[in-house]
């Protein structure tokens, strides 16, 4: 018994560190020497940690789950591989019988309670059980507000969450004295290295009552956010003297507290900076960092006894500090990230070791970790966003944390007098700030969610310059952009994103269909070869090179590597509408079909796969269906207004023109200087015979689009119909000259009816006419057979005025 | 009677399948060999490698079968040959079949090689000069260079041309704002 805590301590300071193998063998054998249930969770978190989630489930499938950490961690295994069922089982127990209550779960779980929520809603969502999955993630939310994903797979999910609910700055509370250090902590290590997760509870009422007690430390009280406790209520926590979590992280890694997801590095009270949201708290109860505790080991019992007075000052002087880790803006890397620098802050009573410390590997260490962390947790998939934000954050926070430690070395006995006035004020300044990041962003990707672009794009502009300029936001305003067919700006935002942060691989699949649509070789063969050069497993790059190879036209290599990111990544619902596309456009519409299908099976809210399986409708004339599919992906998008000129063509085609109409008019207002909405509405004008109104559409589109060749091919169309020859000729002659490569072959088939109608001084006119180049034509206007009158002549001097 | 082609080995066949008019359909098909030395099958003659080829094995003439499980368009047949390494494998005469079933054939071309490498384009036009209709195609070798009795293929693409949808239901915009706008990707 006694010789497993340090092994333990071992083997966490091996994970820390990323030194895995030397963590599993010291696992492995303490786990046959004690076959406890903490080391049956350490073994099984090693294997998980190295990368090998099969071993880890194969290890708890055999010796079963005793306790909360095990299941969560095999339910985590569970889903790495693939095992749903088993994951729902293990956690919420048997599907076809009663499964736990929500209640249930949270006492189960405790402190874990919010990622074992998380992981439900994935369940869920995966398994088509989407209210039940929504409700798991907003309860997981309740739980921790600061669990970023949770909220996005609620917004994807099609929920309408208000973000200034979800992430509240938490009341301030007024501070009250702090608990004798001493006291606390010794009650708090005690009763801690023994008791079970759910008494946690007692443990920490029982803090507070101590802390009730005035005490000289007139310390802001932080929420601390300790240990589990769902039920705790942010008063008892606040009432926590900022005192416990250093200790408790100092500790050595409580079986109890520790999670193979919150590294070391526990919160921590950011001493003075304010009181954290509760939420905040409860998933990073620290099982202490390993790195610490067997060092401070001895520390530890001294700390007590020493001065509280230097802690105090410590406080106080970290208290002027910004403290930008704490709060953590968005996703949980942040979070990680800033109690690493929180961990680093509150040093221990010999200020100087600490500092040393700080400055040194230890931040550094402790940022990685988090991240790296973090990455494992995600079952080391390319590390994602994980690594994202967190790396801007950490090198601020370096900093802050330099500067805070100088501080203190400078200050080390500042009087106790008055912290908490400026302190307070400064800490609720920051928390707003940092509440107000997290909201804004929150209403930005809820807007992006619903496809509201532009509002989207104004919340994302209302963050502040340093926070804007980064991958995460910049890529959403990308796509922003990219919903709205704004090309040219998306693909200037996504080349800063580049720029910024190379190794961002979200968002690329974005970035390079934009320049798919802009034919932008050079620039989408750079970015597909830059990509696979850096990660061959993310589906992202194969989809980048996918589109490069189609935009070159060779479809089945594009579809091969369409195929390849599917490989990759099968619950990436882009790639599969992606090649669905590249199917149609080679004609296999039963592939493509196909495609569609499991992209919509993966995300039934992808749009886009509803509007390809519309286009497939449409072009096997299945009209009524298209209109469907159409539909369909209109109530997902409806600020499109493509989407609703192609129901507009659809129910043109389906005879019902005065629908068709309607449809395109309320397109039209949605985005007036929309050209393609346009263009369908003269045509079905012009099919409706009305024909002075189609007229008057093509002259405005004229004006939009003045190289458009099938422009000039419906007005000569709508001549034709008139009657006006010469018109129609000359428009056709138009059209042709502006379709070098003879895309359109009607063009010509159209010229020729008019050959074999008209007499020889037409088709001497239309020669000579074709045969000159735009420039030319103007020179036609002379050259004109006698057949013209003057006012067809006027006419003819006009049009060719405008059109060059 | 029979057309006389020559294969350039600088010719680019494929501009126009690049340039999207063209398309290859023969994975639409099923295809079939009147003989074949083992290891010398469809599967070389389809692989699109100049490497592999296929060896016949039996008598004159030797035929390769396409058949289409609906009435397509067929544009053009191209074959890879080389007669530097074939020689008298290489084919002299070539006549193209096609028709609704092995029963219902008729020759739409016949052309006669010499000397070919690299690819030779056999337009397969119908009376009215269209790309004809088809549900099976037929390639017939009459004859080797040399009069070598088996042949060498190396490769072999059938192609027909993307079908133009009437301009009304999915219009092809040549100007890059509305090519963007009209696709949904």
């Amino acid at each position: 018994m006694l010789l497993q805590e340090p092994v333990q301590a071992a083997i966490w300071d091996g994970l820390n560190h990323y030194a895995y193998n030397d963590a599993t063998f010291l696992a492995e054998r303490l786990y046959s020497e004690v076959s406890s249930e903490e080391a049956l969770y350490l073994l099984a978190t090693c294997y998980f940690r190295s990368g090998k989630p099969i071993q880890a489930y194969m290890l708890l499938h055999k010796c079963g789950c005793p306790s909360p950490k095990c299941k969560f961690l095999m339910a985590r295994c569970c889903m790495e591989i693939n095992k749903l069922p088993e994951a729902e089982e293990v956690l919420a127990g048997n599907i076809l019988s009663k499964s736990k209550s929500f209640d249930e779960l949270e006492q189960e779980f405790g402190s874990m309670a919010c990622h074992v929520f998380s992981l439900l809603g994935a369940m869920y969502s995966k398994t088509e059980r989407t209210q039940k999955a929504l409700d798991c993630y907003r309860k997981c939310l309740k739980l921790n507000p600061l669990l970023w994903s949770a909220y996005e797979k609620l917004c994807q999910l099609g929920e309408k969450v208000d973000p200034s609910q979800v992430f509240q700055v938490p009341s301030q509370k007024p501070s009250t004295p702090a608990p004798q250090m001493t006291q606390i902590t010794e009650k708090v290590v005690n009763t801690c290295m023994q008791t079970p997760v759910a008494n946690l509870s007692e443990v920490l009422k029982s803090v507070s009552d101590v802390s009730q007690t005035s005490i000289e430390n007139k310390q802001q009280q932080t929420p601390l956010p300790q240990c589990t406790i769902t039920y705790s209520t942010p008063e008892c926590l606040q009432d926590l003297a900022p005192a416990i979590p250093p200790r408790l992280h100092r500790k050595k890694p409580l079986p109890l507290l520790g999670s193979p997801l919150s590294p070391s590095f526990g919160i921590l009270p950011i001493d003075t900076p304010s009181p954290q949201p509760q939420s905040h708290t409860l998933p990073f109860i620290t099982p202490s960092p390993v790195a610490f505790s067997e060092s401070n080991n001895t520390l530890e019992i001294r700390a007590p006894s020493k001065k509280p007075v230097t802690r105090r000052s410590q406080n106080q002087n970290q208290n002027p500090m910004p403290k930008p880790p704490v709060f953590s803006v968005s996703g949980n890397t942040n979070t990680r990230d800033i109690h690493n620098s929180q961990t680093g802050l509150h040093n221990n009573p010999p200020q100087v070791r600490r500092s040393s410390r700080l400055f040194g590997s230890n931040n550094s260490s402790s940022v990685k970790e988090n991240n790296k962390s973090q990455g494992n947790k995600s079952g080391f998939q390319s590390p994602k966003t994980v690594g994202r934000k967190s790396k801007t954050r950490s090198s601020k926070s370096q900093q802050e944390l330099n500067e805070i430690n100088k501080a203190e070395l400078l200050t080390d006995t500042k009087p106790q007098q008055n912290p908490e006035v400026p302190t307070q004020h400064q800490i609720m300044q920051m928390q707003h700030h940092w509440y107000f990041t997290l909201v804004t962003n929150g209403k930005a990707y809820q807007a992006l969610a619903q496809y509201d672009c532009r509002k989207a794009i104004s919340y994302f502009q209302e963050l502040p310059v340093h926070q804007y300029n980064t991958g995460w936001v910049l890529c959403h305003v990308g796509r922003a952009y990219s919903e709205l067919a704004e090309y040219s700006k998306a693909e200037k935002i996504f080349s800063k994103v580049r720029r910024i942060e190379p190794y961002r691989l979200e968002g690329m699949e974005i970035y390079s269909t934009t320049l798919w649509h802009l034919q932008k070789e050079v620039e989408l063969s750079t970015l597909a070869q830059e990509l696979t050069e850096m990660d061959k497993n993310s589906a992202e790059a194969w989809c980048a090179t996918g589109n490069c190879f189609s935009l070159h036209k060779e479809h089945d290599t594009a579809v091969k590597f369409f195929e390849r990111s599917i490989q990759v990544n099968p619950n990436f619902s882009y790639a599969y509408t992606l090649l669905g596309h590249e199917y149609v456009f080679t004609e296999e519409l039963d592939k493509a079909m196909s495609c569609f299908r499991n992209a919509i099976r993966v995300d039934p809210r992808h749009y886009n796969a509803w509007y390809g399986l519309g286009m497939i409708y449409y072009k096997q004339e299945k009209f009524s269906l298209a209109e469907v599919h159409f539909r369909r992906a209109l109530l997902i998008n409806p600020q499109s207004s493509v989407l609703l000129c192609h129901v507009g063509v659809v129910q043109h085609a389906q005879q019902k023109s005065d629908h068709a109409l309607i449809t395109l008019n309320k397109a039209i207002a949605a985005e007036p200087q929309n050209p393609l909405c346009k263009f369908h509405r003269a045509s079905i004008l012009l099919a409706s015979d009305k024909h002075k109104e189609a007229l008057a559409e093509l002259e405005e589109l004229k004006q939009i689009v003045p190289k458009e060749s099938l422009v000039y091919f419906l007005i000569g169309k709508v001549h034709k119909k008139l009657g006006n020859t010469h018109l129609a000729l000359m428009n056709f002659s138009w059209a042709m000259d502006l379709d070098p490569k003879g895309i359109n072959n009607q063009i010509k088939e159209a010229v020729d009816k008019r050959h074999v109608t008209e007499d020889d001084d037409a088709v001497a006119r239309l020669n000579s006419i074709g045969l000159e180049d735009d420039l030319g034509l103007d020179v036609d206007e002379p050259e004109a057979g006698p057949g013209i009158d003057q006012d067809d002549l006027q006419l003819q001097a006009i049009e060719s005025d405008e059109s060059l | 009677m029979a057309t006389k082609v020559t294969a350039n080995p600088d010719l680019d066949v494929f501009k126009e399948e690049r340039q999207g008019k063209l398309r290859e359909v023969g994975g639409q098909a099923v295809w079939s060999l009147s003989s074949c030395k083992p290891g010398f099958g469809v599967d070389q003659l389809r692989d699109d490698s100049a490497d592999t080829y296929w060896q016949s094995d039996g008598p004159q003439p030797h035929l390769v079968n396409i058949q289409f499980r609906k009435k397509t368009t067929v544009h053009d047949i191209c074959i890879y040959t080389d007669f530097k390494s074939d020689e008298s494998y290489t084919p002299n005469r070539i006549s193209i079949r096609a028709g609704s079933h092995f029963n219902d054939l008729a020759e739409v071309e016949q052309i006669e090689m010499s000397e070919p490498v690299g690819w030779i384009s056999v337009p397969m036009k119908d009376v009215n000069d269209k790309p004809i209709r088809t549900f099976m195609v037929q390639i017939a070798i009459l004859s080797n260079h040399q009069n070598g009795r088996d042949t060498h293929l190396r490769k072999i693409k059938v192609r027909s041309p993307v079908q133009d949808v009437s301009m009304a239901k999915m219009p092809k915009f040549t100007s890059p704002e509305l090519i963007q706008l009209s696709y949904i990707k």
